[in-house]
């Protein structure tokens, strides 16, 4: 069978001049792919990589017009500011909570709806209709719903004779991580759920047969097979951890005294309530940079783990 | 996985699903009971799960106080078209990134992938500026054009069009189909529940965007949901019980369109199940 | 909203992004093909119609009244009004947006940013507007003196007030009575007033998670936000401190406070106090319409400010000022003159509540005769903008976000007071330098 996708993962690294002239290679595939991209291409250029470009550009000028001449000093001060680490290593921790758990919650969630089980249509749609709303309603319920004062938990736990909780004033970091869990798990647990359906069964047969157990067959089989999708969920996870914003926003205001200051809210204020484009411009290229990295150590590692069929 | 789970293992299954059912409904459901409450009950700091009388007026307070009507109908057009707009184009693009074999493919790839790390609200003012260099600005042309394509769904439809086989395509390709013709009888039936997860996904997403029309719209009448929503609170408290009527209104058109789309996971899922 | 193409200097500023644009729009709108969905309302890039007169305005103030003063406006001008409203927060993201890309309003209604944008130049004078109307309207004499100031810029006035509030002191009568107290008037009879009726579900006070709360202790204990002579922040130190200690001691060591939630509302207190939960909060006239919505017999009372080293309390509301990239400066002007005469000052009043900068509005029967509203009146002579010098360096925002946290380290975490307040000098000094 002749691959059009790099076969053995080693041979495609080989390097992109081998492909270029490599004789195989047919051409009209090669025109047929540009044909497809250009337009798409032109497309982000415009509505994307232009009021970038202006981003990068804005991020040497500073005052509230953004319109001084600063040279690299947005982003030696961003070296230097305690407000920008500190949001920074929060925002992290939040990346990691809601990605790790996201994954891990969601592909549970997704082996356990992909047996057959009765009411599984009803079990899928509850898990996912939190999805369903906007961050913003979900901030604004939950806010409600946990204020240890005038909240509904506590008014239903000391109904029940139950301790009363202030999560959002003793662990507000990871009340914000579990709010978001809460919303996003469900959406991971779909598309692990079609990424189990692309799983061939004979794969699962030939285990059986071998006599591996579940287990066994889970990490040997499924798991690396489901490789695309957990890289996908987990590339995305981590692009929007580490973008968060309305949990801040509408939860907590960044507080108590900024232990939930997220990094873009944190940008925000920079842009909209100090009003100084060109330091939220450079603090949001710096995120950028770290976005890049992660994303690109992750398709690292999950091209490695990507089985051909 | 799809073994015949044992009994133990399958009561087990059911506890599970049922106590984390419970967390993710239960809220939404108390938003409902939110939404029926009189003012006085949702402002009391004494809160209430059930309102005495429920108040079906709240619904019909978010038209009479706005121009209600005028949102819902933005919303569904512009997150409608967003969607349409994302499931004839992402899945090509996906598809020529999962299936052809290209000088830096990589690298176009992880461009692509970039313009998903840049939160809007940095890009919305030279946005802005061309919106409103082109004569656009609150017109559906802006709410909508910026948002044609994106990398979150070129990058999911390349990961389901992976692991469909070469062979199928090269089949194809020998029977002389044209590249556009195996694109569309050959990759997309293959990716069914993948269009149904972007469709869906898709339209909740731009369904709740709040940040760019907010900007964008320049009269009330343009305005979506979640930005005519705001017109209901007041300066120092929020009216909960028409917030919580709004996002109920706010819902309903994306749980209808996941029971519809729902139909298409099923399937794919129950095909398999059969085997 | 007419908003024409951004002048070519915006273009310059924000790079090549709307030139190319500028070159790409012919074929965008080739490709795109549908007409302008709404035409009434945009008037696009043809410069400008004419015949729109754009007003942002706070969702919480879109008062009959109000509505009533625009119809009249669009009658006598033969113009359409595009009344938009916004929550605070989003209504100064929009501005900030347009302000960067040439875009204005017509005339704006804001929360205490007038001297910043008179600063940036973002706002444009009113001083000769004045000059010619202000004998007739009575500006300035008429209006409150609080007011004038926080809206002038380099002696000349750049907003005009529009409604006028402060902060003051809420008790419940029943509970005060049963106890046999007296109101306090200092904090040593507050503290002492608030343990005696803390206990049985009640709690003797209830502080707002919102900063700007705190700052009447701070005032009363004679603390300036900044004091521009030695360009101090939070001067003299150990009475800031002092104040912000006797808040978290409220909360934490007497115990006579529930602890603040962080959040974003500010409604919490009044909750609590509407409920019979707390005996007394800190609040303005906005929650008067709340508490009569939610216990219409609560027996309760506005008191005048506590005194420490001085009687004190913070100033709020809200003014108008006119972009300077406005199309119709003049209309704008008119507008501002119609809503702030005196006849729809007291007929917002009777019937929602909002206080008012006139101090004729003062003399008016419906607040002579409603026994909170004059309290309020009274408090207008002591209450400050705390913010008002700090505005005059231009890192307000920046200051004020590290106020916050300094406020919520010590009253929430109960973080050591005089600690924070060094770890807050020393950010606030490195963000005034900057």
């Amino acid at each position: 069978m002749r691959r059009l996708t790099p076969g053995p993962p080693r041979r495609a690294r080989r390097g992109r001049l081998a492909a270029l002239f490599a004789p195989s290679l047919n051409r009209r595939y090669v025109l047929t792919a540009y044909a497809f991209l250009i337009p798409a291409f032109a497309f982000f250029a415009l509505m994307f990589y232009l009021p970038i470009a202006n981003i990068i550009s804005n991020s040497l000028y500073t005052g509230p017009q953004a319109d001084q001449f600063a040279g690299l000093e947005n982003y030696t001060r961003a070296f230097g500011d305690e407000g920008v680490q500190n949001s920074f290593v929060i925002t992290v921790i939040f990346g990691a909570g809601t990605t790790i758990g996201a994954i891990v919650i969601g592909l549970a969630l997704a082996l356990l709806l992909n047996q057959r089980l009765r009411g599984r249509v009803m079990f899928r749609a509850a898990l996912l209709v939190p999805y369903l709303t906007s961050v913003a309603i979900v901030g604004l319920l939950w806010r409600n719903i946990l204020d240890p004062q005038l909240g509904i938990l506590n008014r239903v736990l000391i109904d029940l004779g139950l301790p009363t909780q202030s999560w959002l004033n003793t662990h507000p970091l990871a009340t914000i991580i579990a709010v978001t869990l809460w919303m996003t798990v469900g959406y991971t647990m779909v598309l692990f759920l079609a990424g189990l359906q692309g799983i061939p069964m004979e794969y699962h047969e030939a285990a059986t047969v071998d006599g591996a157990g579940p287990w066994q067959r889970f990490w040997r089989i499924t798991l690396p097979l489901l490789t695309p999708t957990t890289l996908f969920v987990s590339v995305m996870a981590v692009i929007s951890g580490l973008q968060a914003f309305g949990q801040a926003y509408i939860i907590t205001g960044g507080g108590p005294a900024n232990e939930t200051d997220l990094y873009i809210f944190h940008v925000f204020n920079v842009a909209f309530t100090s009003r100084d484009f060109g330091y939220a411009s450079a603090l949001s290229f710096l995120l950028f940079i770290v976005i890049v990295i992660f994303t690109v150590i992750q398709l690292r590692v999950g091209r490695r783990n990507e089985v051909q069929y | 996985m799809r073994d015949e789970p044992t009994r133990a293992g399958k009561i087990g299954s059911y506890v599970v699903l049922i106590v984390v059912s419970a967390v993710t409904v239960v809220p939404l459901l108390y938003m409902g009971a939110l939404s029926l409450q009189t003012e006085a009950e949702t402002l009391s700091a004494d809160p209430v799960l059930w309102p005495q009388t429920p108040q079906f007026g709240n619904y019909t307070e978010l038209f009479e106080r706005a121009p209600f009507g005028h949102f819902i109908v933005n919303s569904l057009v512009v997150a409608g078209g967003i969607t349409l707009a994302h499931l004839i184009f992402d899945p090509l693009v996906g598809y020529v990134f999962a299936k052809f074999r290209f000088p830096l493919r990589n690298t176009l790839f992880m461009a692509l992938l970039a313009t998903l790390m840049m939160p809007l609200f940095v890009r919305m003012i030279p946005l802005y500026v061309m919106m409103s260099n082109l004569g656009w600005l609150n017109s559906y042309q802006a709410l909508i054009v910026p948002f044609l394509m994106d990398a979150f769904g070129i990058f999911l439809m390349r990961q389901f069009i992976q692991p469909i086989p070469d062979d199928l395509i090269q089949a194809a390709r020998i029977d002389g189909a044209s590249e556009l013709r195996i694109y569309a009888r050959v990759i997309l039936p293959q990716v069914k529940p993948a269009l149904a997860v972007l469709g869906l996904f898709t339209f909740v997403f731009q369904w709740n965007e709040f940040l760019w029309p907010l900007i964008a719209t320049t009269t009330e009448q343009m305005r979506t949901i979640p930005v005519g929503l705001t017109l209901f609170n007041q300066e120092y408290f929020t009216l909960w019980h028409l917030t919580a009527a709004g996002s109920v209104i706010l819902f309903v058109p994306t749980v209808l369109l996941f029971l519809f789309s729902q139909r298409y996971f099923v399937r794919g899922i129950t095909l398999s199940g059969l085997k | 909203m007419a908003t024409p193409s951004p002048s070519r200097r915006d273009i310059l500023r924000w790079s090549g992004t709307g030139a190319l644009a500028g070159l790409a729009a012919p074929w965008l709108s080739g490709c795109a093909g549908a007409p302008q969905e709404d035409t009434e309302g945009s008037s696009g890039g043809d410069g400008g119609s004419g015949e729109q007169f754009t007003i942002y305005w706070n969702a919480g103030h879109a008062y009959p009244t109000y509505e009533k003063v625009i119809a009249e406006f669009e009658e006598a001008h033969g113009i359409t009004v595009n009344f938009q409203k916004f929550q605070w927060p989003d209504l100064r993201t929009r501005l900030l947006s347009d302000f960067a890309s040439g875009n204005a309003p017509d005339l704006c209604e804001d929360s205490l940013w007038t001297q910043e944008f008179a600063i940036s130049g973002d706002v444009m004078s009113l001083q000769k507007y004045v000059d010619r109307d202000g004998a007739e309207m009575g500006f300035p004499d008429d209006w409150h003196p609080r007011t004038i100031s926080r809206n002038s810029y380099n002696g000349e006035v750049y907003g005009i007030q529009l409604h006028l509030t402060c902060t003051m002191l809420f008790h419940n009568r029943t509970m005060f009575d049963d106890a046999g107290l007296e109101v306090p008037t200092t904090w040593d009879e507050f503290l002492d007033a608030a343990t005696k009726l803390t206990g049985d579900g009640v709690y003797g006070v209830a502080l707002n998670q919102d900063h700007s709360y705190s700052w009447p202790w701070l005032l009363q204990n004679g603390v300036r936000f900044y004091d521009p002579d030695t360009k101090e922040l939070l001067t003299p130190h150990d009475k800031a401190a002092e104040a912000l200690q006797f808040q978290a001691d409220l909360v934490h060591k007497h115990q006579v406070a529930p602890v603040p939630t962080p959040g974003t509302d500010y409604s919490g207190p009044q909750k609590l106090f509407s409920a019979g939960r707390a005996a007394m909060i800190l609040t303005g006239p906005w929650d008067l319409l709340p508490i009569e919505e939610t216990s219409p017999d609560l027996e309760y009372g506005v008191v005048p400010a506590l005194k420490q080293v001085e009687q004190a309390t913070i100033q709020a509301g809200s003014s108008m000022f006119v972009p300077a990239k406005s199309k119709h400066p003049d209309l704008a002007w008119d507008f501002i003159k119609r809503i702030t005469a005196l006849e729809v000052e007291t007929a917002t009043t009777e019937e929602v509540g909002m206080l008012m900068p006139r101090q004729s509005w003062r003399e008016e029967p419906v607040v002579q005769d409603d026994e909170r509203y004059a309290a309020f009146a009274e408090g207008f002579d002591y209450a400050i903008d705390f913010t008002e010098p700090l505005q005059l360096t231009g890192k307000s925002g920046e200051i004020v976000e590290l106020y916050k946290t300094l406020y919520q380290d010590v009253v929430m975490n109960n973080a050591p007071a005089t600690e924070a307040l060094d770890a807050f000098l020393t950010a606030g000094e490195k963000a005034l330098a900057g």
